[in-house]
């Protein structure tokens, strides 16, 4: 059984009267998410990630397409959806003069949770997102990573099917980002959580997701784990051979599949369709030449190059129409 | 399920009572405005040596109209309050229903205000010689009811224009009371406003509720069956609202201004 199917999804925002204006948010989204996966929606600010998201937690309703959150309609079925969900996200914020207890008190109350319940969760809660010591802080007295582990924490009080993080690390310290990853991590392992992260940090994406979706000017570019996306796109690998006492003619454009070349003082740098396939030849052929090698790097596009790629043909693609 | 629900209505209750006990306004909301109010009608009523029946009639328009004012605040804040937060989007994650919040926090309106109305009553007491008790306790409670039941309509209103407008319409927390006190007889008898306005004030269950009291202090009623009338108004009021609030729900949901009062 899928966590989140979603067909044909459109939602446009109008703003204003005159002069109207009209955002295409999501322009015919269509994305499967499975059970029990971390799955990465990846794109710029503006690319329709967040209103996929909201539609999804019921907070926005779309215009056209269907969704559906773990087998219940989003639109009529919204209120199973809520009680089967949460959502914390990046630039979350609650009311600033409630302690971190009495929000995760009040939330648990809006989750129907009874006082013991409500009580047990919130310092297993507390303890989970290290935020005992902060238990009687006023929320406008949290830091950033404390407003952001608050969030993750009342996310989590009525034991999500499905968790949607929205930017859930967007403006913090490299070390409370590792932990908040750690954390997410840990929630699909241990407690078989479905996931819907949205971010536009790659290296956060091909870290954490099972599975990623490019989502740009409201549509999925393409979606897949980080490596089939990479060979998907074809950007290439990049052979980096160090040499000892490089001399002659040391291009290697000609040769089967070396998509270009550049020799630099003691190196060759060749990019190629597939480093694993190319590399035995690239050496040969250096060695044919008289060079010795001192040195292989190989090294694979990350998903920012991938992603870049992706959005330059969506703009050819938009431009063509 | 009841107990479910229960607990999701007291939320909103709870909410209230820390905004409540948190923040200085809402303090001066209880203590100084009504006090202010009631003080400066009840001197004018020396001074222009108005008859005890007269002051009479004054001083239970100013005692309504400062409970209403408190009560429907209540309502208004359960979204007012989420909204200077920007914490809006998680209220509506959960799943609460709209009658979660407007009934959790108008209990707190009710608490808020018996606290003025007890407070009021002294003091109009001491000051002026003016027992609010003097009627009885069942006219009195049917009184406070109808107040409060038509502050809960007027906080449903507000909350639907939030939802529509935003922070925008921010104002009409404060000012939507301002519009009973033209047309509801709280300062002159409905019978004296122009006939456009007279006929407007037959429609609002406050003008009811006032002319239902003040009988006990010897005015003749403006109304047949008033407190009936009040209270089957309020009643289909507040079923409007309630369905008024829903619509407006599904509207922010659809514009997406629900998630801009979160941002």
């Amino acid at each position: 059984m899928l966590a989140v199917e979603v067909r044909d999804l459109v939602k446009t925002f109008r703003n204003g009267w005159f002069p109207r204006r009209v955002t295409r948010a999501l322009r015919g989204v269509t994305l499967a998410v499975p059970r029990g996966v971390i799955f990465g929606l990846l794109g710029p600010n503006g690319a329709g990630k967040t209103t996929l998201l909201s539609i999804l937690a019921t907070l926005l309703l779309p215009d056209g397409g269907h969704a559906s959150v773990l087998g219940h309609d989003v639109v009529r079925e919204a209120g199973a959806v809520r009680r089967r969900i949460n959502m914390a996200s990046g630039n979350s914020s609650f009311l600033w003069s409630l302690t971190v207890r009495e929000i995760l008190d009040i939330y648990g109350r809006f989750y129907g949770l009874g006082r013991r319940e409500r009580q047990k969760k919130a310092d297993a809660l507390l303890d989970l997102c290290e935020l005992r010591p902060y238990a009687s802080v006023v929320y406008n007295e949290l830091s950033t990573g404390l407003k952001q582990r608050l969030a993750l924490a009342k996310a989590l009080l009525n034991d999500p099917e499905l968790l949607f993080l929205d930017e859930p690390t967007v403006g913090l310290d490299p070390d409370i980002s590792i932990r908040i990853r750690q954390q997410v991590a840990d929630l699909r392992n241990r407690k078989g959580v479905t996931i819907l992260l949205t971010t536009h940090y790659m290296r956060e994406a091909e870290e954490l997701c099972d599975e990623i979706a490019f989502i740009w000017g409201g549509q999925i570019l393409a979606r897949g784990d980080a490596e089939s996306l990479k060979r998907q796109i074809k950007v290439g690998d990049t052979i980096t051979v160090g040499l000892d006492h490089p001399d002659g003619d040391l291009s290697l454009a000609g040769l089967p599949g070396v998509l270009h070349c550049r020799v630099l003082e003691n190196s060759v740098e060749c990019l190629v369709d597939d480093a694993r396939k190319r590399l035995p030849d690239i050496l040969r052929s250096l060695q044919d030449r008289g060079s010795v090698v001192s040195d292989v790097q190989v090294s694979e596009p990350d998903l920012e190059k991938v992603f870049i790629e992706l959005v330059r043909e969506g703009e050819r693609r938009d431009v063509a129409v | 399920m009841w107990r479910s629900n229960c607990i999701k209505l007291l939320a909103f209750t709870q909410k209230s009572w820390i905004n409540s006990r948190r923040h200085i306004f809402t303090v001066f909301e209880i203590l100084f405005w009504p006090i202010v109010s009631v003080i400066s009608v009840g001197l004018l009523t020396r001074f222009i040596a108005l008859s005890s029946e007269m002051t009479a009639f004054v001083l239970v328009g100013t005692m309504a109209l400062s409970i209403m004012q408190v009560c429907q605040l209540d309502v208004a804040y359960a979204l007012l309050f989420e909204m200077w937060g920007k914490s809006t989007k998680h209220q509506f994650l959960a799943p609460v229903s709209p009658w979660h919040m407007v009934l959790g926090s108008w209990f707190m309106g009710v608490a808020r205000g018996s606290v003025v109305f007890v407070l009021l009553a002294g003091l109009t007491l001491w000051a002026f010689d003016f027992n609010f008790f003097a009627p009885g306790v069942v006219p009195v409670a049917a009184f406070l009811l109808g107040l409060y039941l038509t502050a809960m309509v007027v906080g449903v209103l507000v909350s639907i224009l939030l939802l529509l407008f935003g922070l925008r319409a921010e104002v009409s927390a404060w000012s939507t009371v301002s519009v009973v006190l033209l047309v509801c007889g709280i300062y002159y008898p409905v019978s004296v406003l122009p006939s456009p306005l007279a006929y407007l004030a037959a429609w609002i269950p406050l003008t009811y509720f006032l002319d239902a009291f003040r009988v006990h202090f010897g005015f003749a009623p403006e109304f047949g069956l008033s407190l009936a009338k009040g209270f089957l108004l309020s009643g289909l009021y507040l079923v409007l609202a309630y369905w008024g609030l829903s619509l407006a729900i599904t509207h922010s949901r659809r514009t997406g201004v629900l998630l801009k009062m979160s941002e």
